[in-house]
C-alpha cells in the first residue's frame, strides 16, 4: 500500500462533506479549519455515520472511538476537519508500515 | 410469472386502535382492503421492538439467528465494555431482498431499519434510521437521492429521515398543545414524503417487491395513547383533548389515503400485504430496573451521591452514555444498558477477578430472576415484573451469545427505566402507549382469501408469504412458514409451496457473523456518545 498523503485525504474528506452539505442549509465554505459540530451542526449520530462513510471509502476500519474518546477529554469538545484528516492519514500509514514489516 | 407485490409496514400498528378507526370512517381504504382480503393478529418476537422485529420480518428468522436484539449491542471486550449501534452489517442472516436478488428479482425498500449501510442491492433503498445530514450518500444507488429530489417538489430530507434533535425532543414527551400539534403534523409531513418517494419509484422504476414503512404510527401511539384509545378517552373531553384527538385522526386519515394511492399505483388485484412489527397498549408505571439492581447489591454507581442527585426523568442518547460511564464495573454483576429491550446483562468474569464465574452463572442468574419476580412494589403490593426469559428460552441460535442474559416482561408490558431513582416503581403521570406482542397482518389481491380472519400468524411468516406470492421457493432454514390459510385453496393447488435448500452464499453470510466480533466497527460507541453526548 502506498503512503497516503494528507493532501489526498483532505481532498477526499472535503469531497465527501461537500456532497453531503448540499442538503445541510450550510452556505459557508468547508475547509480544513471547519469544525464538525460548531460549524456544520453535527450531532453525535452524525459522527458515527461519517465514520462509517470514511471506512467505506477507504475500505478499512479506523479506530474512531479512540479519536472521539480523546475529544471527550478536551475543553472544546469538537473536531476540526484537519484533525480528522491527520487521524486518517496517521492510521493509514501506520498500518501500511506495519503490513510491510 | 409472479405478480408484483407491495408490502406496507405500519410500525406498531394494532387492531385495537385501527378497528375503531375503520368502523368510524377514518380509515375507509384499510377497511375495504381487509374486507376484500385476509386479516389476522401477527405475533412479534421477543423483544417486541423495532430493530429485532422488523429484522425478523425481513429475514424470516428469530433474533437468535439474525443477531439484532436492540438498537444497540452491549459487549464485554478485553479492552472494556462497550455499546455499539447496530446496522445492516450486523444482520447475520439473508434478507428477503437478498433472496429475491439471487432469483433475479428487484426490490425497492423504503425506511426499514437495519438497511444501512447498503453494500450491494438489486433495486432501490432509502434506508430508515439514518440521520438526515447523511441521507444522500446512504441511498442506493447513489443516484437515487438526486432522482428523488428532482421528482418531488418540496422534498425535505430533514423531515423524511431521522433528526436526532427532534427524536430526543420526542423522547422527552409532549407537554402542551403546541408540542402535540408539532409532533403530529411533523409525522403527517414525514409520511407524505415517504409516500411520495414510494410513488415516484413505483411510477419510474417499478420493482418486483416494493416495501415502504410508515413509522409515525408507533411514535403517535407512544405519546398520544390517551387520545387514541376509546376506552380511556374522556366522554366529555376538554377542547384541548378534542383538538389533539382530531390531529391524531388526521394522521390516520393521511395514512389511509397513502395506502389507497399506493394500491392504485401498484395495480388493483396485485398482492398487497400490510404488517406491523408489534402491537401497542397502555403503560401506567415505570420500573427502575438499575435502581432495583443497585438496591439489591448487583450494581454500583461509581459516584453514587452525584448520580442519585441527578434524577433525570428523560433519557436521550447522551444521558444513556453518561449512565453507562457512571457504573462501577468492579462492583457490578448485572446491568441493564438500554431502556428499549428490557435486557439485563450479567458481567462475565474478567482477569481482575470481577464478574460472575462460569460455575456460578446458572445459580446466579436463577437467583437474580427469582428475586426480580418476587419483588413487590411496597406502595401497591403489585409485582412489576411479570415474566423473565432466559436467553436460551427466546434467543436460541448462533447469535445467542450476544443477547441479554435475562429479558424482563413487565406487568403492563412497558419498558424499564435505566435511570437512578429513589422509588423503584413510579406511576406514570399520564397513561402513555407501549409495545405489545400482537401486531397486525392483512393481505389482499390475487390468490388471497377474501373475508378471512386467520389466527396463529407469526411475524416470521411474512417473509415466506411474500416469497410465495412472488412465485419463489422458501429457503428451508427460514423459521417461519407460508401461512397457507391466507391463500385461496385453488391458488395453492396450482401454485403449491416449494422449498429450496440452503445456498452457499447464505451460509457464508451466516458464517461471517458467527465469530461475534466485527473488526469493521469495533467501535466503543459509548465512548463516542460519552464524548459527543456532552456537546448536546
Amino acid at each position: 500500500m502506498n503512503t497516503v498523503t494528507p493532501e489526498v485525504i483532505l481532498t477526499d474528506v472535503l469531497n465527501l462533506l461537500n456532497q453531503l452539505a448540499r442538503d445541510w442549509e450550510y452556505s459557508g465554505e468547508i475547509t480544513s479549519e471547519t469544525w464538525l459540530f460548531a460549524d456544520l451542526g453535527f450531532e453525535s449520530i452524525d459522527a458515527v455515520i461519517l465514520a462509517s462513510f470514511v471506512q467505506e471509502h477507504y475500505g478499512r476500519p479506523f479506530p474512531f472511538p479512540q479519536l472521539l474518546a480523546e475529544i471527550g477529554e478536551r475543553e472544546v469538545k469538537d473536531l476540526r476537519i484537519n484533525e480528522l484528516v491527520e487521524f486518517i492519514c496517521q492510521h493509514s500509514n501506520t498500518d501500511a508500515a506495519g503490513a510491510k514489516a | 410469472m409472479s405478480s408484483k407485490v407491495l408490502l406496507i409496514g405500519l410500525d406498531g400498528a394494532t387492531f385495537s386502535i385501527l378497528d375503531p378507526l375503520m368502523a368510524t370512517g377514518v380509515m375507509p381504504v384499510l377497511k375495504d382492503l381487509l374486507a376484500s382480503g385476509t386479516r389476522g393478529e401477527l405475533e412479534s418476537v421477543v423483544p417486541a421492538l423495532t430493530p429485532p422485529a422488523w429484522t425478523s420480518l425481513m429475514t424470516g428468522r428469530t433474533p437468535g439467528h439474525h443477531g439484532i436484539f436492540d438498537f444497540l449491542r452491549f459487549e464485554f471486550r478485553p479492552a472494556g465494555r462497550q455499546l455499539r449501534i447496530l446496522d445492516a452489517q450486523d444482520v447475520a442472516t439473508p434478507t428477503i431482498w437478498s433472496i429475491l436478488a439471487r432469483h433475479g428479482l428487484r426490490s425497492s425498500v423504503l425506511n426499514f431499519p437495519m438497511t444501512f449501510p447498503v453494500r450491494e442491492f438489486s433495486g432501490n433503498v432509502v434506508p430508515g434510521w439514518v440521520p438526515w445530514r447523511h441521507l444522500r450518500l446512504a441511498c442506493y444507488p447513489r443516484s437515487l437521492y438526486d432522482r428523488i429530489t428532482a421528482a418531488i417538489p418540496g422534498f425535505n430530507p430533514r423531515e423524511l429521515a431521522m433528526d436526532m434533535a427532534l427524536e430526543e425532543r420526542a423522547l422527552e414527551g409532549c407537554h402542551g398543545e403546541g408540542d402535540y400539534e408539532n409532533l403530529i403534523k411533523l409525522h403527517i409531513r414525514r409520511e407524505q414524503q415517504w409516500f411520495e418517494v414510494a410513488a415516484q419509484l413505483m411510477r419510474e422504476d417499478p420493482t418486483d417487491l416494493t416495501a415502504v414503512l410508515f413509522d409515525g404510527v408507533d411514535k403517535l401511539q407512544h405519546f398520544c395513547w390517551r387520545f387514541l384509545e376509546d376506552s380511556i378517552f374522556p366522554a366529555s373531553p376538554s377542547p384541548f383533548e378534542s383538538q389533539v384527538r382530531e390531529w391524531c385522526l388526521d394522521y390516520f386519515r393521511a395514512i389511509d389515503s397513502f395506502v389507497g394511492r399506493l394500491i392504485e399505483l401498484h395495480g388493483r388485484g396485485n398482492p398487497v400485504f400490510v404488517a406491523s412489527d408489534h402491537g401497542f397498549g397502555p403503560t401506567v408505571e415505570v420500573f427502575h430496573v438499575n435502581a432495583w439492581l443497585r438496591e439489591n447489591g448487583y450494581l454500583s454507581w461509581a459516584d453514587a451521591a452525584n448520580v442519585e442527585q441527578k434524577h433525570e426523568e428523560t433519557l436521550g442518547m447522551g444521558t444513556m452514555a453518561k449512565r453507562f460511564y457512571e457504573i462501577d464495573w468492579a462492583e457490578t454483576t448485572a446491568y441493564c444498558p438500554t431502556p428499549s429491550s428490557n435486557g439485563i446483562y450479567i458481567t462475565p468474569p474478567s482477569a481482575d477477578g470481577t464478574g460472575v464465574a462460569p460455575e456460578r452463572y446458572e445459580s446466579f442468574r436463577r437467583e437474580l430472576a427469582d428475586a426480580l419476580l418476587a419483588y413487590r412494589d411496597p406502595a401497591t403490593g403489585h409485582a412489576p415484573v411479570a415474566r423473565i426469559w432466559t436467553r436460551e428460552e427466546v434467543f436460541s441460535g448462533p447469535q445467542m451469545n450476544t443477547a441479554p442474559d435475562l429479558t424482563l416482561i413487565l406487568r403492563d408490558a412497558g419498558f424499564v427505566s435505566i435511570l437512578p431513582s429513589d422509588r423503584l416503581v413510579k406511576p406514570r403521570v399520564e397513561t402513555t402507549g407501549t409495545h405489545r406482542p400482537n401486531g397486525i397482518f392483512a393481505a389482499a389481491g390475487i390468490g388471497i382469501r377474501r373475508g378471512a380472519n386467520v389466527t396463529d400468524l407469526s411475524i416470521l411468516d411474512v417473509a415466506p408469504a411474500l416469497l410465495h406470492a412472488l412465485g419463489l421457493p422458501v429457503p428451508r432454514e427460514l423459521e417461519g412458514k407460508v401461512p397457507v390459510a391466507v391463500f385461496e385453496p385453488e391458488y395453492l393447488r396450482t401454485r403449491p409451496v416449494t422449498f429450496e435448500a440452503p445456498r452457499e452464499e447464505d451460509t457464508l453470510v451466516m458464517a461471517a457473523h458467527s465469530g461475534g466480533s466485527d473488526p469493521r466497527m469495533d467501535a466503543e460507541i459509548m465512548g463516542q456518545l460519552r464524548a459527543l453526548g456532552y456537546m448536546e
